[in-house]
């Protein structure tokens, strides 16, 4: 292994940023030790101690991102009502707004390509979470499902991992199989170590940033790493969850104090739900936008009838729980959670997922 | 569809638009590309989603015969924004579209088999394409009955294809509209309760149904009553969609997706899945 001197640090990062886009961690001005991955420049302080309230995923799964640019090439188009007040789009009603004439194009116009970045200072569950929304993203060339903007941005994101060494009480990753080890995802791994940081290469593209002038060669053992909280059988949930499903009672139970704010699924490194929606600049152009939504959103679901099949806060946890520990394994063989315990920690109704995965468990263990 | 971009649309016209019902119109629409809207085709059940930029994109069954080649159909019925804008839309205008999605009545394994259709509404798009597919290959099925009902004449879409259906021998076709009223001189009453007047045999048969969801609730008793077995009954489905690729999360029915594993799913599938309709 390699070391890098904590001093160095910033130099490091200048030298990624001058060829790369870098996002570090920091705290945000003012907010009283609210923690973020941000768009890093030279300057900027950092925060690798603190976990960050939200995880770095819209790195690779932006919160807002443009799907395409469209244009009516001439002509009026069919909607040159606009935007209303609202936000909503109003459709052109009165026929002397003439609709698109024969001849006119709708051009559909391709996003700008993703810039070469830099994710620096995630921990290992971060690193991993990106690797499981590469299962649903990025499968250039193979089966299953390939997305020409995230597998630009993956192509060009380099992933530098800090590794746990210490956790909090809200960290349950030993829970998963590799907890603090875990490497899937990193391309470099960080281990604190006294005055600096020892390196590791992960892969290639990890492994050629331990020649750059930063890092000087170390005998130096890497330190023991985290131990968090562990809740055996997780994987048994794929099981028992199914036979929960019709328990209402349960589930009412464990959501009660949840207010639906929707922080657990924007926080949470692999929830990756999405709405798709318009917004017209002006009444000739506009752009398609794929934006977060989450399944804990009561509209989310609701239908133009008024009907929504999952009308209360049980329904939403439920689905919730039931997509990550039981839905994702059956389908993508690997369970939707990470134990990153930004879920516990934001929350403000002060649900922990822990303590509803012990109640399912002890659910099933009393049948 | 360009495999590699399933989220984004593809241009296209509106060659027609005929009004169905007050509230409801078919549009019939081609691909701009010329080589896309030759090669374009789909099979019976499958969706596709209809943009209009700046509005935003909805889901709907494709309506048409498979067999035409060039264009496709759309029935919408007006119910909110998206479907609103639609209805603003006459020949010529340009939209965008993204199909085909999602899978298809197993249409394979009903070869000889005897075929039950009952259909409500907005529901009979799926159908009428069904239906078309079926007849074009009606050499490979048995019996084939169709009950449709709307709650008035006026409700009724596809006036010209039921001159047909009516007209041919080898259909069993009964409209059907709620209460009677002047100048309909067919079928009175609902749904279901046709279905079992006229008792199709479950023997060597399928059933299918799509409509109102309270429709569906009465036309599978009478079709249990009548003696079919789940595995026997499909129907198609709907939940809110935005992305028709399993993806966006939305239309899921325990690990299934609606948009990718559906819309059509038989009731013995649908048993075996978590109760969240
Ligand atoms: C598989 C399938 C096949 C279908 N086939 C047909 C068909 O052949 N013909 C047909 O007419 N219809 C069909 N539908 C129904 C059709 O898709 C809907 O009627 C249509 O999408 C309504 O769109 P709208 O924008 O007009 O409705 P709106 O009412 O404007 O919006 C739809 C719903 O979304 C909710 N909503 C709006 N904005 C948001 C938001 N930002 N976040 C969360 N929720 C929001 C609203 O509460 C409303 O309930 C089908 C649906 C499915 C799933
Ligand atoms: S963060 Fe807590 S209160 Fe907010 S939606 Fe999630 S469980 Fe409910
Ligand atoms: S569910 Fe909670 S603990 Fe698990 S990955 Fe998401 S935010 Fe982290
Ligand atoms: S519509 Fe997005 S998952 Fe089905």
């Amino acid at each position: 292994m390699k070391f890098i001197s904590s001093e160095k640090i910033p130099g490091f990062l200048e030298a990624l940023s001058a060829r790369s886009t870098v996002w570090a961690p920091r705290e945000l001005t003012g907010s009283g030790g609210t923690v973020m991955f941000e768009r890093w420049r030279p300057g900027d302080p950092i925060d690798l101690e603190h976990y960050s309230s939200l995880s770095a995923k819209d790195v690779v799964l932006p919160r807002t991102e443009k799907l395409f640019g469209y244009t009516y090439a001439f002509g009026g188009s069919p909607f040159s009502g606009g935007l209303g007040a609202s936000g909503t789009a109003v459709a052109a009603s009165d026929s002397d707004q003439a609709p698109a004439t024969s001849g006119e194009q709708i051009v559909i116009k391709p996003a700008e390509p993703a810039p070469s970045t830099v994710l620096f200072g995630v921990r290992a569950c971060d690193a991993k979470s990106i690797q499981v929304l590469d299962a649903l993203f990025n499968n250039p060339g193979g089966e299953g499902y390939n997305d020409p903007q995230y597998s630009a941005r993956r192509e060009g994101l380099t992933v530098i991992t800090l590794a746990c060494t210490t956790c909090d009480d809200a960290c349950f990753c030993s829970s998963f199989e590799n907890g603090a080890s875990e490497k899937a995802g990193s391309d470099l791994i960080l281990y604190p170590v006294d005055g600096g940081f020892l390196a590791e290469g992960v892969t290639g593209k990890g492994g050629e940033l331990l020649s750059e002038p930063f890092f000087e060669e170390s005998e130096l053992a890497p330190p023991p790493l985290a131990e968090t909280a562990v809740i055996e059988g997780l994987e048994r949930l794929q099981e028992i969850l199914p036979g929960l499903f019709d328990d209402l009672d349960f589930w009412e139970r464990v959501s009660e104090r949840c207010v639906s704010c929707g922080f657990c699924t924007y926080g949470c490194p692999t929830c990756h739900c999405f709405n798709i929606h318009d917004e017209m600049q002006g009444d000739r152009e506009g752009e398609r936008l794929r934006s977060w939504d989450a399944c804990m959103f009561a509209l989310y679901t609701q239908e133009t009838s008024g009907h929504n099949p999952r009308p209360t806060l049980a329904h939403r946890y439920r689905n919730r729980i039931n997509h990550k520990f039981s839905y994702y394994p059956e389908n993508q063989g690997e369970i939707l959670c990470t134990g990153c315990g930004r879920c516990i920690r934001g929350c403000p109704a002060a649900l922990d997922i822990r303590d509803v995965l012990r109640d399912a468990l002890k659910a099933a263990r009393k049948e | 569809m360009k495999a590699t971009e399933p989220l984004r649309p593809e241009p296209a016209t509106v060659l027609e638009v005929i009004t169905e019902t007050t509230n409801i119109r078919t549009f019939r629409i081609a691909f701009d590309d010329p080589a896309l809207a030759e090669s374009f085709s789909f099979l019976p059940g499958q969706i596709g989603q209809l943009s209009i930029m700046g509005a935003g994109e909805s889901t709907f069954a494709l309506s048409s015969a498979p067999s035409r080649r060039g264009s496709f159909d759309f029935s919408v019925m007006k119910t909110g924004v998206v479907t609103s804008a639609i209805h603003e839309l006459s020949a010529g205008d340009r939209v965008a579209v993204r199909a085909p999605m999602g899978c298809a009545f197993p249409t394979d394994d009903w070869k000889g088999k005897n075929i039950v259709l009952v259909g409500g509404g907005i529901g009979m798009a799926p159908l009428r394409s069904l239906l078309f597919y079926l007849l074009d290959n009606r050499e490979d099925y048995g019996d084939m009955t169709l009950v449709y009902g709307a709650r008035t004449p006026g409700d009724l879409c596809y006036a010209e294809d039921r001159r047909d259906w009516e007209s041919r021998a080898d259909l069993d076709f009964a409209a059907t509209i709620d209460t009677a009223c002047a100048g309909w001189d067919g079928c009175v009453g609902l749904v279901p309760s046709v279905v079992e007047e006229k008792a199709p045999s479950p023997e060597n048969a399928v059933a299918v149904t799509c409509g109102p969801p309270i429709m569906i609730k009465f036309a599978l008793q009478s079709l249990d009553k009548t003696g079919f077995r789940e595995e026997q009954i499909y129907t198609t489905l709907e939940r809110r969609m935005k992305c028709g690729i399993g993806l966006c999360g939305r239309c899921n029915l325990g690990p299934k997706y609606v948009c990718t594993d559906g819309p059509v799913f038989s009731l013995a599938e649908l048993r075996e899945l978590p109760d969240e309709l």
